[in-house]
């Protein structure tokens, strides 16, 4: 019997993904294990292995499409064995949309039922394909559309919230959507045009014409073409996001930076300690100078709870536990994951996670549901490595701070009596939103960071 | 302002008589007794004893509708009755007299107080129309259902005593809303008539007869029909401007002056007043009037105070005796002549009235003069009858009202029409959207052929099109206008239809302020076409009485703002008695009206949306030649009221749309069919009079500057309205702009945009947008730009509420946002 591969749901925040690029076609053969077709969500990407051996009977998809988590995207079986009624929304176009539905207790997965045909005689039933919902990121387009512009799309199988509307205040209104329908869009091609600044042109390069996400164009008169002097690359997804995050935590919030240096010379011993003990064989973990610096940040916001938070505009959460943010830098951009509850860690256990996280990040096997900001309670972001003594993070909305670690220098410090020495110092900047906390209180809570990194006391 | 009658300043600034003597008028002259009645041959004994027996019967009728009213019930049979009953009782002597001289020719108008003067001239005409005739009217009446009611109160062979039973029932049964009721039950207790006993409609306006009986009268005169119309008036309704306007009209001097031949003479009016002594609880006399006597008024109107008596109302021969002498005052062509009938109401303006404005002694005082009692003495003083046969007199009267009473509260033989289950029945009864070519049999009176007729030879000579054969525009003089379509339509029907007429301020030698008219004068004599006083309650009231009566007529007002003056001729007469009277009446009335602009706020006013709201008119207001002629030959081949507006802006405009041009032949454009007259796909507009020019302005700019082609469709009628090729074009544009020159606040231009939101909310890319003039007064011409939408306001409107235009710059303020401020601050 023909078995369904459907898209599977990376974490719960991830109501759809976007398939790279399928590996297998209709007509190969599959074994198990074999990779059928790579996807992503906003920030991780995956690869999905087939469970089944058999011949590729169906693909309801093409590349680049953005398909809802759960939905069924390819059909393994033997030859002759039907499939159309595994097609989304019972559709038999490659290209139709369908939804599928989880039944909770079971885990399984089952198709929604054809909706009734209407009587004869009665109005055209609306089209049988929902639309299906291409996730904005973080997208806030305005849903308001003409009663024309949403009957047409309904035609034309189009989310209107998808669209930039050009009506007055914004509203979607007829032109747009025929725009948006000039040429089928595919599911990344539509999340693209979303993000605006984009055109469609009137035939894509994918099946059918459909057009990719490839094909789009800027909107400008005059796009942007290669010359003499430099090139054009598109943004990737991932930089649009990133770009997207930073620029709205920078309008939407009141940041400002504190700096101060912490004296070095105990995390130092402790690193040649740890070192020691590594070669020894007496722990299993490479702790760094940085996993040191996020153990006494995690004390340090015990002690400041409402560091420890995020800041929703009305209202404050303040976490009870610390789930540390750590910027990492990967070749898809800054990523950054969630340790939970860190505070339950011992140092071992934090060096080891924090590495564990980083590398899931760069071979993109991060979960995604600890990308999101939401995640984490607090983030520290260490540039120390590349010899940066102090920056201004920018915050990871809705957290209200953010901590960077710069290098350590060595500074002239008073010793007393008159001696003074240069001692190696850890730059400090702490990045707070100014609605969530208060000068005094971020000083307090830098230095009590510093204060934790100069009398940290752990055994190895 | 008839060039025949000279102004000789030698006579006007120093005349021969350097007083005005007013006539004496009498008072209370009458004093025959019943004996020298009967001896001078007048009457016979019958005739005594009937006038008796009707005044029972008035008596008893509003007996009974007081007792349902104040005890739920009438001889122990308990009925509820919800409606109104004004009721008569204590001036059956005024009734009865007034009826006795009248023929069924001679038509009644009346009040709201009128159940008396119905029945009485009911039962006069009853006794005075031959069997046959009478039997015939009755069993033609609603195809024999209310006859066949009456017949269960009845059961012998003499057709008189069935048409007593017939009238009784009848106008219970319409008191009481049954279908079986004179009107069908859709007029009541204020309404209610009957036009084959001569019987024309009572009215709930107090006054509201003063003008419409003299339209009537009008109609009699202009038609050579027989007869004399009555108004029946109440003292209260002397102060009302109808009456007084009505009393203006009738007493033109160009009717003896001006009209020629058999038509020189006064109209055959004769205002009766039925002087009860109160006006709901004013008291007229010593209180709130200050004409002594009604009779007074006579003098302010005509030279011979228009004959006016005041009689003894309480005493029916004295009444009898005034009207013959009234009748044959008018049938002499003297009209209009004025009785003031002194009579008393004993029950209170209404059941719920208590009286409390009169004293109880006040009351009793009067019933000891009671005039049935006081008529019976006298007929036993001179030994016509005894009491006992007035006795009899009385219970048989009595008896016949309970058994009608039984007959017309049974839901079984009298019911009531379902509105519930047939919801469309009476919609179907507002308009009667008959097709008519002539409303008269005689040949029209007309003074040349009408080839011979200057006007028609200056059009001959004109383009029926706004560009001659080379594409060239034609020259203003040479160029067949708007004028020209109204007076084609116009003068053909005059030609057609001998009963039409029309009249106005200034409609003859100026030829109508707008010069409409010019060369009607020459072909049309003058009891076809003239001058009114200005007058508007009266232009709109007589036309009202005229084709009441069956003819065709096109009143003027020569300024929309004017409509004021005719408020309730228009809003409350001329739409309602279509339905009102069970659609027994027509109303062929095309009411000219004439928009202003550049006269500031008293005239320039467009008022076309009052119209829209009152149910029963259909309105008109074409922006075009082609248009205006055949909408008028629509509106004048009609038999509804049409309010014909007609933009002064236009009057000299050609025919840009219609190919070929304005047609010389008849033709008709249906009432209620907007024109589309430029097709577009980008954006629908839909105008209203004169504005469709500075739309056509707004889609050129369009087009010219942002490539977007707009439809233009002129609405052309609003009542009613064809929605089809609005919504049609909506469709396609998805987008809309409802315009027009009426002050955008509760302008029908939102009713016409709330609807097509209706219609096609699915298909609409924007809410409709309505773009009115301002909400203020009309500021003077120059100022005019920023009062009614210029084209530019239309490229506003679209940029701010449909779709945004490119690098464009508003110059009005049209965003949803200054509508809000403005409706918040009233303006």
């Amino acid at each position: 019997m023909a078995q369904v591969v459907i898209m599977p749901k990376q974490g719960q925040s991830v109501e759809s993904c976007i398939v790279t690029e399928f590996k297998k076609k209709v007509g190969d053969k599959v074994s198990v294990g074999d990779i059928l077709f790579s996807y992503e969500t906003d920030k991780a990407s995956f690869e999905e292995e087939s469970k089944f051996e058999g011949t590729v009977l169906a693909c309801f998809f093409n590349d680049n499409d953005e398909i809802p988590c759960l939905e069924n995207v390819m059909v393994i079986g033997e030859p002759g064995e039907s499939f159309e009624e595994f097609a989304p929304g019972g559709a038999s176009s490659a290209s139709a949309a369908g939804a599928a539905v989880e039944d909770a207790s079971s885990g399984t997965v089952s198709l929604r039922s054809t909706p009734p045909v209407a009587p004869q005689g009665s109005a055209p039933a609306p089209p049988l394909n929902v639309p299906r919902v291409a996730v904005v990121p973080g997208g806030t387009s305005s849903t308001a559309a003409s009663p024309r512009a949403k009957r047409l799309a309904a035609e034309k199988g189009i989310n209107t919230s998808l669209i930039a509307g050009s009506g007055p205040g914004g509203r979607v209104i007829e032109r747009d959507v025929i725009a948006a329908a000039a040429s089928p869009l595919s599911g990344l091609a539509k999340a693209m045009m979303a993000e605006g600044g984009l055109q469609a042109p009137a035939a894509g390069s994918g099946i059918g014409g459909m057009v990719r996400g490839s094909d789009l164009r800027q909107a400008s008169a005059e796009a942007e073409t290669a010359s003499a002097e430099f090139t054009v690359e598109k943004m990737s997804n991932m930089r649009k996001l990133i770009a997207k995050s930073m620029y709205n935590s920078l309008q939407n919030s009141a940041q400002l930076t504190h700096m101060l240096g912490a004296d070095a010379r105990k995390i130092q011993a402790l690193r040649k300690k740890a070192k020691k003990a590594l070669e020894e064989g007496r722990i299993d973990a490479n702790v760094t100078i940085n996993d040191f610096v996020c153990y006494a940040v995690i004390k340090a916001l015990q002690k400041f709870p409402k560091v420890n938070s995020h800041c929703l505009g009305d209202s404050m959460r303040i976490f009870q536990t610390v789930n540390l943010g750590c910027a990492v830098d990967t070749e898809r951009g800054l990523m950054v994951p969630c340790i939970k509850h860190a505070e339950t860690l011992s140092i071992t256990e934090l060096s080891k996670a924090l590495k564990q996280v980083a590398d899931d990040c760069r071979k993109g096997s991060i979960n995604p549901d600890l990308l999101s900001s939401e995640a984490a309670s607090f983030t520290v972001s260490n540039l120390g490595g590349f010899g940066v003594e102090w920056f201004t993070p920018v915050i990871n909305l809705p957290q209200s701070g953010i901590l960077g670690v710069g290098t350590i220098v060595p500074r002239p410090k008073d010793l007393g009596s008159g001696v003074y020495a240069f001692v190696p110092y850890l730059g400090l900047s702490l990045t707070y939103d100014h609605r969530a906390l208060d000068g005094g209180e971020a000083t307090r809570f830098l230095k009590q960071v510093a204060t934790e990194i100069e009398n940290l006391e752990i055994d190895f | 302002m008839p060039k025949a009658l000279y102004i000789d300043p030698e006579v006007t600034l120093r005349p021969q008589e350097h007083e005005l003597k007013l006539p004496s008028i009498p008072v209370m002259k009458y004093n025959k007794t019943v004996k020298e009645e009967i001896e001078s041959g007048r009457f016979s004994k019958e005739d005594l004893l009937r006038i008796f027996r009707d005044m029972s019967y008035i008596r008893e009728f509003e007996t009974m509708l007081n007792l349902v009213k104040t005890t739920g019930g009438y001889n122990g049979v308990p009925y509820n009755n919800p409606g109104p009953a004004h009721l008569s009782a204590g001036q059956e002597a005024a009734a009865v007299g007034m009826a006795y001289a009248l023929d069924t020719d001679d038509f009644i108008f009346g009040s709201h107080r009128s159940h008396g003067e119905i029945l009485a001239k009911g039962l006069r005409s009853i006794q005075i129309l031959p069997d046959e005739e009478l039997k015939k009217v009755m069993d033609e009446f609603w195809d024999g259902a209310t006859v066949a009611v009456a017949k269960k109160a009845y059961s012998g062979n003499d057709t008189k005593e069935l048409g007593i039973r017939f009238l009784l029932y009848g106008a219970m049964a319409e008191i009481f809303a049954r279908t079986t009721g004179f009107n069908k039950g859709l007029g009541g207790s204020m309404h209610t008539f009957f036009t084959p006993f001569g019987i024309y409609p009572n009215n709930a306006i107090v006054g509201g007869s003063g003008s419409i009986a003299v339209g009537a009268a009008l109609y009699k005169k202009v038609n050579r029909k027989k007869g004399i119309v009555v108004a029946n008036l109440g003292d209260g309704a002397m102060a009302r401007g109808p009456v007084l306007e009505g009393m203006t009209f009738a007493s033109m001097d160009q009717f003896n002056t001006l009209w020629e031949g058999d038509m020189k003479g006064g109209l055959p009016v004769l205002f009766n007043v039925m002087d009860n002594q109160y006006a709901m609880g004013g008291q007229t006399k010593g209180e709130t009037m200050g004409y002594t006597f009604p009779a007074r008024l006579g003098a302010g109107f005509k030279a011979d105070a228009m004959a006016a008596e005041r009689v003894d109302g309480y005493n029916p021969l004295a009444v009898i005796d005034a009207f013959y002498r009234k009748k044959a005052y008018l049938l002499e062509k003297k009209g209009p002549a004025l009785l003031d009938v002194v009579t008393y109401r004993y029950s209170g303006h209404s059941p719920s009235d208590q009286s409390s404005y009169r004293t109880k002694e006040e009351i009793e005082a009067w019933e000891k003069e009671d005039c049935i009692v006081a008529f019976g003495k006298k007929l036993i003083e001179a030994g016509v009858a005894d009491q006992a046969a007035l006795d009899a007199i009385r219970a048989e009267v009595n008896a016949n009202i309970f058994e009608c009473y039984k007959l017309a509260i049974d839901e079984e033989v009298s019911p009531r029409m379902d509105l519930v289950k047939q919801d469309e029945l009476l919609g179907e009864m507002m308009f009667s959207n008959q097709s008519i070519d002539s409303l008269s049999d005689a040949k029209p009176d007309v003074l040349m052929p009408l080839e011979d007729n200057p006007r028609v030879k200056q059009i001959a000579g004109k383009e029926r099109f706004w560009l001659d054969k080379d594409g060239k525009p034609v020259s203003s003089m040479k160029s067949y206008n708007f004028r020209d379509g109204v007076f084609e339509a116009i003068v053909d029907r005059f030609y057609k239809d001998a009963s039409l007429i029309a009249y106005g301020e200034e409609n003859r030698e100026w030829g109508g302020a707008f010069a409409v008219y010019r060369g009607l004068t020459e072909a049309i004599p003058y009891h076809r076409l003239f001058n009114s006083p200005i007058a508007e309650a009266a232009i709109i009231g007589t036309a009202i009485g005229y084709a009441m009566c069956g003819g065709r007529v096109i009143p003027e007002i020569m300024y929309c703002d004017f409509l004021g003056c005719c408020g309730d001729e228009i809003f409350n007469q001329l739409p309602k008695w279509q339905a009102m009277s069970g659609n027994i009446l027509k109303m062929p009335v095309v009411v000219r009206v004439s928009v202003g602009s550049k006269y500031g706020a008293q005239h320039s006013q467009d008022w076309t949306s009052l119209c829209t709201h009152i149910p029963g008119l259909k309105v008109c207001f074409p922006a075009t030649p082609y248009d205006a002629k055949g909408l008028m030959n629509a509106a004048l081949q009609g038999t509804d009221p049409v309010i014909f507006f007609e933009s002064q802006r236009l009057y000299g405009i050609g025919e840009k749309f219609h190919e070929g041009g304005v047609p010389e032949g008849y033709y008709e454009i249906p009432i209620g069919e907007p024109d589309v007259k430029r097709t577009g796909k980008d954006v629908t507009i839909l105008t209203i009079g004169a504005t469709l020019y500075r739309a056509l302005e707004a889609a050129d700019i369009l087009k010219e500057k942002y490539g977007m082609e707009a439809e233009v469709i002129d609405a052309r009628s609003l009542v009613p309205f064809n929605y089809d090729k609005v919504i049609e074009s909506v469709k396609k544009t998805g987008r809309i702009i409802i315009a027009g020159d009426a002050c955008a606040r509760g302008s029908y231009l939102n009713d016409l945009a709330a609807n097509i939101s209706e219609m096609a909310f699915d298909y609409l890319d924007a809410a409709p947008v309505v773009l009115g003039s301002r909400n203020w007064i009309t500021p003077c011409h120059e100022l005019e730009e920023a009062f009614f939408p210029q084209p530019s306001w239309f490229l506003d409107a679209i940029h701010e509420k449909i779709v945004p235009l490119k690098d464009y710059v508003p110059t009005s303020n049209q965003t949803v946002a200054q509508m809000r401020l403005h409706a918040r601050k009233g303006i």
